[in-house]
């Protein structure tokens, strides 16, 4: 039979991939004895993706003899490290402290790898956490992970062309269409902006300052509603643009798209506060060329934001050790050495979600990449007008994926940008119902 | 193959029975409990196969399809595994990215089935009519590439394709010709390339050695009739290796409607092959990045049962209009 032998090796092979993983969690756990308390110390595992948390870690186990950490740096969740988590948990050896993203905390707190921590979250440490981050790591008043930043979505913009082509820096959104207007007329190979088929979670973040729910848990059941009204008039915004040919539209995680920034053919980025730490890392020779800026706004009279990226920390069902595991995430977010080490590795400018953190990082922040900018106040502004409320659905990852596969058709000319959303409510609900959730459906 | 298997069997039946003849003077029931011992042993190591690689796996994906690990109203809190019955296949069927990754199987399986039979087929007279010099080595040439893994070769026509690194694109780029094969259109047709150019070999080899079992009489007998090279090729020749052409249609099929590497492996660089392209994808996909096994078990049981019936249906087809086409005779 042609061909057969090796499709059954590949997905064999691919089978395999996260079951190694799998197994090199469950030898690192048991086989060194780690996860294991002797009778002083408790011994933890940690796994992220996050940089700098090796950092972070070593600052921790300096300081601290009774819990010592062992922290494994794991894929990002899109590259495998979900798909690393759910097989460990799977497998009954998922790490004690496992980091994920806001999107994906319902998921997994539904399939029960997050544990529900509400009796060990102490109201001390809830006080010091900005109250929109609690909301999206809670669900029916139960807690199901602790959040370590929040990043309210702003605009990153190049002053030197922003004078050369004489551009005020915009604060509505018909003000950023008119710009990117201005940019396709006087500089024929530039735009304004990219709009990202790979940014689902940006275009969440648009329809969440819009107004719009796509996910609510009235009445004990998933309203789902990605199309709603106020999503529907971002995506026709956008649209807008895209067909007028006056901004970018493909891949941000890609090479054309480094190429379009590394070359100053785009003129601004629309993302989280953290993305001023990873510009920096990715391009030092832009320094002095980038400012950051509120994020455009429907109604400039009330100020709303939505969040882009963002990461908390969950207890496994796996822990033998939760109260040791809530102790170290305490101490990662909200204790200024953590946030200080995390910025020293020089690639972060997390925002955190410890209000009090604020003027750690505003310190420990090296300004010069961004001509002295005072970037953590601008943040701390934003993180206030982040919209309370959006909640994300339980399998966040999955119609991420679906919607951005409908923007790649749309940018090759097959479909639109509302038809993609809508086709991601489609491909979400059987999973729901598979799932046996309750769900409503709403809006076309 | 399948034309010789039986003439096989009666040939060894026939031999067993000569020899069962020659030793008369034992009982026959002790050759008889000899024969059942010798078919069992040989069997046994298919059924252990059968067993292991097919039935205990079906079985485990059928059962994971009919339960599932459950919490009702929003889903938090501890779950328990319950009986839901055709749950899991309501959601798989009003899934529209499952339907979509059928209708684009189907759509490959519709292009790329012919071209496969119609081109090893045609490649196969070629080398029996005689036209063709170094035989040997053209065949050689044709086979090599079934020798190349499949993900191997995946990842070489991945090079070929993708703008920027691609020879091909370049030099087509010279000629002033822009060609993306990756884009919307294209990226179905670049997926049976890939299929061709590792299965056509193969096939062809089959096809060839079904045609050197055609009898030299029947070929001098329509050559003296006056027919030609195309017509001794088409109407002669095709005819007598019918058998051959079914069963390479089947296993084309059967293997078409796994589609799996390709797209898989394109899909690192085409944003037009989605992670739910095929339905093998769409079950790797719901067990791996959905963490949803049971609706992953009752997608793999509808592409089954899918590939089961149409692998029936063929047969079914193609022995009945074997049937009328003797009847005509």
């Amino acid at each position: 039979m042609p061909g057969r032998q090796s499709r059954r090796s590949v997905l064999a092979a691919i089978t395999a991939l996260p079951l190694t993983g799998a197994v090199g969690a469950c030898s690192t756990s048991d086989g060194n004895g780690r996860s294991r308390s002797t009778s002083r110390t408790t011994r933890i595992t940690f796994w992220s993706a996050l940089r700098g948390s090796q950092e972070v870690v070593d600052a921790f186990n300096r300081t601290h003899d009774r819990i010592q950490v062992d922290f494994q740096q794991i894929p990002s969740g899109g590259q495998g490290g979900y798909a690393k988590l759910s097989n460990a948990a799977r497998a009954g050896n998922a790490p004690d402290v496992a980091t994920i993203e806001y999107p994906q905390v319902p998921g997994f707190a539904i399939d029960g790898v997050a544990r529900d921590i509400t009796s060990l979250v102490s109201d001390r440490l809830r006080a010091k956490l900005l109250p929109q981050a609690l909301g999206l790591t809670t669900f029916q008043g139960r807690q199901y992970s602790v959040p370590l930043d929040v990043e309210p979505m702003v605009m990153h913009y190049r002053t030197d062309l922003f004078d050369e082509y004489g551009l005020e820096v915009p604060r509505t959104w018909d003000e950023f269409a008119e710009t990117a207007r201005t940019v396709r007329r006087k500089a024929g190979d530039r735009r304004l902006v990219l709009f990202p088929t790979d940014g689902a979670m940006q275009f969440a973040a648009y329809s969440w300052q819009a107004g719009a729910q796509w996910f609510d848990t009235r009445d004990g059941a998933w309203n789902v509603s990605l199309a709603d009204e106020p999503t529907r008039r971002v995506a026709a915004y956008w649209q807008r643009l895209v067909d007028d040919d006056v901004v970018f539209m493909n891949a941000v995680e890609s090479r054309q798209s480094d190429a379009q920034i590394g070359e100053g053919l785009v003129l601004t980025r629309l993302s989280g506060a953290w993305d001023a730490g990873a510009q920096m890392n990715a391009r030092p020779a832009q320094k002095g060329q980038w400012k950051i800026a509120p994020l455009p706004q429907w109604d400039p009279d009330r100020p709303v934001v939505g969040t882009h990226g963002g990461s908390t920390f969950a207890v496994t069902k796996d822990s033998k050790h939760p109260e040791a595991a809530m102790e170290f995430i305490e101490w990662q977010v909200s204790h200024p050495d953590a946030l200080r080490a995390r910025l020293s590795s020089g690639t972060s400018s997390q925002y955190p979600a410890a209000p009090d953190l604020v003027a750690v990082g505003r310190k420990a922040f090296d300004r010069s990449y961004y001509g002295g900018q005072d970037i953590y106040t601008l943040f701390e502004e934003q993180a206030a007008a982040i919209r309370d409320g959006w909640v994300w659905g339980p399998r966040m990852t999955a119609t991420q994926r679906v919607m951005q596969d409908g923007f790649a058709r749309a940018s090759g000319g097959q479909g639109s940008l509302i038809g993609s959303v809508r086709a991601a409510q489609d491909g979400t609900m059987p999973d729901l119902k598979a799932l046996g959730l309750s769900t409503t459906e709403h809006s076309t | 193959m399948t034309t010789t298997a039986p003439s096989h069997a009666t040939a060894a039946s026939r031999g067993a029975a000569r020899s069962g003849r020659a030793v008369a003077h034992g009982s026959r029931k002790a050759a008889r409990r000899r024969q059942l011992a010798a078919a069992g042993v040989l069997m046994t190591p298919f059924f252990l196969l059968l067993l292991t690689v097919f039935l205990i796996p079906v079985g485990t994906a059928v059962g994971l399809s009919f339960f599932s690990d459950d919490q009702p109203g929003l889903g938090f809190g501890p779950e328990r595994t319950v009986f839901v019955g055709l749950r899991s296949y309501a959601a798989v069927l009003t899934d529209p990215t499952f339907l979509s990754g059928l209708g684009t199987v189907a759509l490959y399986c519709l292009i790329y089935i012919p071209l496969m039979v119609i081109g090893a087929l045609a490649l196969a007279l070629l080398l029996d009519s005689g036209v063709v010099r170094l035989r040997s080595w053209a065949q050689l040439g044709l086979f090599l590439p079934h020798a190349v893994p499949g993900i191997i070769a995946a990842l070489i026509w991945l090079y070929l394709y993708t703008p920027g690194i691609s020879p091909v694109i370049e030099l087509l780029g010279k000629a002033d010709i822009t060609i993306d094969f990756l884009g919307v259109h294209t990226v179905l047709p670049s997926i049976v390339n890939i299929a061709l150019w590792s299965n056509l070999g193969y096939n062809m080899v089959v096809f060839y050695a079904a045609l050197q079992a055609v009898p030299r009489e029947v070929i001098e007998a329509s050559v003296v009739d006056g027919a030609g090279p195309v017509r001794t090729a088409l109407l002669v020749k095709t005819p007598l290796v019918r058998s051959s052409i079914v069963m390479v249609a089947m296993f084309t099929l059967i293997w078409a409607l796994q589609l799996f590497t390709e797209p898989m492996l394109l899909s690192q660089s085409s944003p037009m092959i989605n992670s739910r392209f095929s339905p093998s994808m769409y079950i790797y996909d719901a067990a791996f990045t959905r963490n949803n096994y049971s609706l992953a078990a009752a997608a793999s049981v509808v592409l089954l049962i899918c590939t089961i019936a149409l692998s029936y249906g063929v047969t079914r087809w193609t022995s009945r209009a074997g049937s009328a086409e003797e009847a005509t005779r």
